[in-house]
């Protein structure tokens, strides 16, 4: 356990030394933000929904604060795809894919939350119908950050196992675009899952997309009541037990099969 | 003329480069049809939802819609070695190669990279576009038709005059500034929905400074029978002609932008 650790000490702290693209990609990230929320807001003058506008704009601001949860990778590790240099990591005395689970996990927790503390802050900042609203009670706040964590975990197992199919089709970039884009669209940054129809959100929530941010961001407005809890708590979990499980076994068997090009 | 042989012959080398992988290609293609498909779905759902946004019925939302994404990929396809990894060609010095050669920077930087892929975003948007103006009525006169060609053409150098500003950011601080982000992708974002939906600062900001308003949405609401604003005929061919004229002194700072361009290579 402990060089595993280690690892993801040492990169939380690379993570941190990029402080001008964090800058950046505040900014960048409040402006979208900014211009989903004023267009859900004309389609709601539009035809008002008896979702409360609140808890859209609540939506669309946890997402972009944990934009980079979702779409981050390790590029280093593409990189070491494709030049052969994953031979290295080979020799370690580790557990692979932990040993990348380690890598990933903390890249998406330090660069997510060094972006998205300072812009929950400014969304909260902002005036009513416009910013980030309070949490539905005490209890749903401590319920939808434990579900961010597990969310959190739920994420890098994906991120794996795309990664686990990189390595298979060493196509850096074609299989990737599909993935990230089902990711994007299904968990909610595209379009907040509730703004789909309501009988797609249905069997939506239940997908593993929906337990990276979705499950967190309905426990925090409210919408799944803390009572709730403990199920949507479990259905993450068993979503990332699976996940894990399927990954592990994809990164074995890419091991066995892996053929280092080069000489 | 002399540049426009010289385009044509690298964009037929560029292309020829990328069908050297046809499956990397097709799969790429494919990963671009989902994405810009999924956009599309964003907005059907929406208009699902919704029905429509002030005045604008669904058909002109999707016009909106499919006008931007002609548009946009249409600058991304022929103009990727401005739009893509520019700041990368900075960084790696690559762009000193450039200096030295008899051309243009501006020219050699537009022809050294295409992006066929974005073939099927440009499909999406124009399905959306077909089936918008289907919805939404039209009757195709043949100054409709100009009018929508002229937009397009205008909106692809605004987009590519826009993606300049990236550029000499880039050529004064070495970074890739995100910060311009928010004018190009956050341009397509908003202006893919008509401007009088967002209030007065995001508006002034598409209309004076980055003009998608007047490229794009001034006459297109025209050719929807729903004009923006209270012009005459005239100002809705005119203002179009604000995307060229973005282009235009984009090129002249990009220039003088190359004039502080200091190597990084080593």
């Amino acid at each position: 356990m402990k060089p595993y650790l280690s690892i993801f000490r040492l990169r939380l702290r690379l993570e941190t030394q990029y402080r001008g693209a964090v800058l950046g990609g505040f900014i960048c990230q409040c402006f979208f933000g900014i211009i989903l929320i004023a267009v859900y807001r004309a389609l709601y003058e539009s035809r008002p929904q008896a979702l409360s506008f609140s808890h859209v704009a609540a939506y669309v601001w946890i997402q972009q604060a944990f934009f980079r949860m979702i779409l981050s990778s390790d590029d280093e590790l593409m990189g070491k795809i494709k030049t052969g240099g994953i031979v290295y990591d080979l020799c370690r005395p580790m557990h692979l894919y932990s040993f990348y689970f380690a890598r990933i996990l903390a890249q998406k927790l330090m660069g997510s939350l060094l972006r998205a503390i300072p812009m929950l802050v400014f969304a909260a900042l902002l005036p009513e119908g416009w910013g980030l609203s309070l949490p539905a009670s005490l209890p749903g706040l401590l319920c939808s950050m434990l579900a961010l964590l597990l969310g959190l975990f739920c994420v890098s197992a994906t991120e794996n196992i795309t990664m686990a199919a990189t390595m298979r089709t060493l196509d850096l970039r074609g299989f990737r675009t599909i993935l990230n884009m089902l990711m994007m669209f299904f968990t909610g940054n595209i379009l907040p899952l509730t703004l789909f129809p309501d009988s797609w959100q249905r069997v939506l929530t239940l997908f593993p997309y929906a337990q990276i941010l979705d499950a967190p961001i309905r426990l925090y407005t409210g919408e799944y009541a803390a009572a709730e809890a403990p199920w949507i708590l479990l259905l993450q979990a068993v979503w990332t037990a699976a996940l894990v499980l399927l990954g592990c076994l994809l990164w074995s068997r890419n091991q066995r099969k892996l053929i280092i090009q080069g000489g | 003329m002399n540049t426009l042989r010289l385009y044509l012959k690298s964009m037929s080398i560029l292309v020829k480069c990328h069908l050297q992988y046809p499956l990397s290609f097709t799969l790429q293609t494919f990963g671009q049809l989902i994405m810009e498909g999924a956009e599309l779905l964003a907005v059907i759902l929406l208009v699902d939802r919704f029905g429509h946004l002030h005045q604008w019925t669904a058909g002109n939302l999707y016009f909106f819609f499919g006008l931007m994404s002609v548009t946009f990929y249409l600058a991304e396809f022929f103009g990727r070695g401005l739009t893509g990894n520019f700041s990368g060609m900075v960084q790696s010095g690559e762009l000193d190669t450039l200096l030295l050669r008899p051309r243009g920077i501006l020219t050699q930087v537009i022809c050294s990279a295409i992006d066929p892929r974005r073939i099927s975003c440009i499909a999406v948007g124009t399905v959306s576009l077909v089936i918008g103006s289907r919805m939404s009525g039209v009757v195709w006169t043949l100054p409709g038709i100009l009018l929508l060609i002229e937009s397009i053409f205008c909106g692809f150098w605004l987009v590519l005059g826009l993606f300049q500003i990236e550029a000499i950011l880039c050529i004064y601080s070495v970074k890739s500034v995100e910060l311009s982000n928010t004018l190009t992708y956050g341009g397509r974002s908003a202006c893919q929905y008509p401007v009088d939906a967002f209030p007065l600062p995001i508006r002034l900001l598409f209309t004076v400074i980055a003009p998608f308003a007047l490229v794009m949405h001034v006459p297109a609401s025209r050719i929807l029978g729903k004009p923006l604003f209270d012009w005459p005929l005239y100002a809705a061919y005119l203002a179009p002609l604000s995307g060229i004229a973005v282009f235009a002194v984009m090129s002249v700072l990009f220039n003088r932008a190359i004039r502080h361009y200091r190597s990084t290579g080593s």
